[in-house]
């Protein structure tokens, strides 16, 4: 088998200045101590190791940011998942490594040129810097890409002998171990390496051992490969505080074009985002945005987010965002008409959620039917696209514009009024305690408006809805 | 040559066209009305229909047509009460292509209008706007236009807006027993016409009374005896 290691010596100060596009000199700081640097603050004489002291004493102007383990495991996962586009196999190592196996990746390449053209595509994407290395075994791979071979070895002999060439401190033994068998004479890795294991491991512990058998083992690490999750979930920590909502534009569309690169891929698509906002001194707040049809464009749900955002009133500055999805489903293309005249550029789901978006989800209905003579109760309005009835309940006449509440009337109709049609009594509802009893006419006014009256037992004359 | 595509497409308007009716128009579904608007309602664009009161047929107006086209939604902006369910469905209109939108202020309204036809999945849009300035009347034209949608803005005005506002029709209605009557202050590609009367009769035979036919047309019996139809004899 053949392994790939990825090593990234600097991944969370790249990630960071590459989002910003940052020239100056600036390093990452753990412990008082340098752990990353641009190459900026390497001109100025600023090592890997230096104390933070004298760093600000080489450079005036350095940048200082600190370390933060959990981002750099979740770049380093966003890469994984940004990679296994390329290759199907491969192994977190963390903080900094990532694990290849070329082996099965090569056929479909076309060769380890190809297949290595295809992963250094993403890493320069993001301005990463990193070295690597081929070889035979998983623990070799890493060695030497650690030890910045920046080769890709074919053959297994290369590898071995450029392995016994390394030094004993490089080899990635534990500081101590190297120490030891550099206190028995042994300067290189191929010294240790010739002599009896047995021997090595009585004197030395096991620990060597193991190693050196590793060194030689061909077969995957025992920890499981990466899976990609099944769930688009990303948070993206503002480098600036942002106060107006329209300015989430440039940091939301990052999110959502990772969002189309992840559905994009597994042909899937989502019916709603849930979008959290976290403010600097308050409850983080989540937005739900919805699409009825589905979507997995960034641009689209870009647009629809827009609408929603526009009418917010940030509360505090916002320090980070995140983004969920609700509702995954498989994308499938739309039925559209052969011949559908020009300009469909939407479809009627997507109009709803942009419409819902905009206007709230109370705007924008669809009229429903249901049986029951009470006029009120003959019909409703819910949200659009859900279970609908389309049979009418009557087949007597029915006015199309009716008032919520039947207003009154406050005199009988008099000789001015001419009477259509009626009596036509209703009396329902006795089983839900909205009982009526109603005598409805239909009568023209002087207006010329076609009225829909009723007269209650009472003698009381409302109004209820034009013929219109 | 340039002249001949453009009248081709009915971009120019020559005053001698006006006998020929123009076949890209929507049937009104009311035979005297389509005979008065040589075809009926336009195909696209912007009609404004000055109502009066609401209730005195301006739906049942259009109803005939809704029920015939429903490829496509239909969006119904801000009517002035709610819209009744089972009437919709009596006379045919499909309720799940049916889209009804309720905006808190005017510019929302005219928002979605914008919205709803620049989607393209709208066929006809029926909107309830008091007032509409020039520059809005002309961007619904537009998109109504471009989209192969009809738009139908009603307002309550007794006389449609003086101001010339770039619309394809514009009309006024009044009530009458036997339906409608229809004074047509513009419709774009033809001369200004006398006002016309629509009779629902035949529609809502229970809601108008029919129109009094010239006796003339109806053969009166002459001393009682009707004569025989020739295949009976």
């Amino acid at each position: 088998m053949q392994w790939l290691y990825l090593y990234f010596p600097s991944l969370q100060l790249d990630s960071l200045l590459n989002q910003q596009a940052y020239h100056q000199p600036c390093v990452l700081v753990d412990k008082n101590k340098v752990l990353q640097a641009n190459p900026e603050a390497r001109q100025w004489g600023i090592k890997i190791g230096t104390g933070l002291a004298q760093a600000a004493l080489l450079c005036a102007q350095l940048k200082v940011i600190a370390y933060d383990a959990k981002q750099e495991q979740r770049l380093l996962l966003q890469l994984a998942q940004r990679l296994y586009q390329t290759s199907a196999t491969l192994y977190l190592d963390p903080p900094q490594g990532l694990l290849l196996q070329t082996s099965d990746m090569l056929r479909l390449y076309n060769g380890l040129d190809a297949y290595w053209q295809q992963l250094q595509q993403p890493l320069k994407e993001r301005g990463l810097n990193y070295h690597y290395a081929s070889a035979h075994s998983p623990l070799a791979a890493q060695v030497l890409a650690r030890v910045g071979n920046d080769r890709l070895l074919k053959d297994q002999r290369q590898a071995t002998k450029l392995l016994s060439q390394l030094p004993i401190h490089g080899a990635g033994l534990e500081y101590k171990l190297a120490l030891q068998l550099e206190r028995l004479g042994l300067n290189t890795l191929g010294q240790a390496q010739a002599l009896p294991r047995s021997a090595l491991g009585q004197r030395l512990g096991q620990n060597l051992v193991t190693y050196l058998q590793q060194l030689d083992t061909h077969s995957a690490p025992e920890r499981s490969a990466y899976r990609p999750p099944e769930h688009f979930r990303q948070r993206l920590e503002l480098l600036y505080e942002i106060e107006q909502s329209t300015a989430l534009r440039f940091p939301l569309k990052r999110l959502l074009n990772d969002l189309e690169a992840f559905l994009g891929p597994r042909q899937l698509r989502v019916a709603g985002l849930s979008l959290g906002l976290e403010y600097r001194e308050q409850n983080a707040e989540r937005l739900h945005i919805g699409c009825s049809d589905g979507e997995y464009r960034g641009e689209a749900w870009l647009a629809l987010c827009m609408l929603r955002l526009e009418q917010l009133q940030l509360q505090a500055p916002i320090i980070a965002i995140s983004l969920n999805t609700k509702g995954q489903m498989p994308w499938a293309p739309l039925a559209a008409q052969l011949f559908e005249p020009p300009g469909g550029k939407l479809t009627p789901g997507q109009l709803i959620s942009r419409l819902q978006n905009k206007l709230g989800d109370h705007a924008v209905q669809q009229v429903y039917l249901r049986d029951d003579h009470r006029p009120e109760r003959s019909f409703y309005q819910g949200p659009p696209h859900s279970h609908y009835q389309t049979q009418p309940a009557t087949i007597a006449l029915r006015p199309s514009l009716l008032f919520a509440l039947p207003q009154a009337l406050g005199h009988k109709p008099n000789h001015q009024w001419c009477i259509l049609s009626g009596p036509e009594r209703i009396q329902s509802g006795w089983w839900d305690n909205v009982s009526i009893c109603r005598d409805y006419f239909i009568a023209r006014n002087p207006m010329g408006q076609i009225c829909w009256l009723f007269r209650t037992p009472r003698e009381e004359w409302f109004l209820h809805g034009y013929f219109s | 040559m340039v002249l001949l595509q453009l009248e081709k497409e009915r971009l120019i308007w020559r005053a001698r066209q006006m006998a020929s009716p123009d076949h890209r128009c929507q049937s009104s579904f009311y035979p005297n009305l389509d005979a008065h608007l040589q075809g009926g309602w336009p195909q696209t664009g912007l009609v404004e229909l000055a109502c009066g009161p609401m209730g005195i047929g301006e739906l049942r107006l259009l109803l005939p047509l809704l029920a015939q086209a429903q490829s496509r939604l239909q969006v119904w902006i801000n009517p002035p009460a709610e819209l009744n369910g089972q009437a919709l469905a009596q006379h045919g209109i499909d309720l799940s292509q049916t889209l009804l939108i309720r905006c808190q202020n005017p510019q929302q309204a005219l928002w979605s209008a914008e919205q709803s036809l620049n989607s393209g999945c709208c066929s006809h849009l029926i909107l309830w706007a008091p007032k509409l300035t020039a520059p809005q009347a002309k961007r619904l034209q537009v998109s109504a236009k471009d989209n192969q949608a009809l738009i139908f803005w009603l307002n309550s005005q007794a006389e449609p807006s003086t101001s010339a506002l770039p619309v394809s029709a514009r009309l006024s209605l009044s009530p009458l027993a036997t339906g409608l009557r229809l004074q047509i202050h513009k419709y774009q590609g033809q001369w200004p016409q006398h006002p016309c009367q629509v009779d629902m009769h035949a529609l809502w035979p229970s809601l108008t009374v029919p129109s009094h036919r010239p006796t003339h047309l109806v053969k009166a019996p002459i001393n009682n005896i009707v004569a025989l139809p020739l295949q009976l004899r």
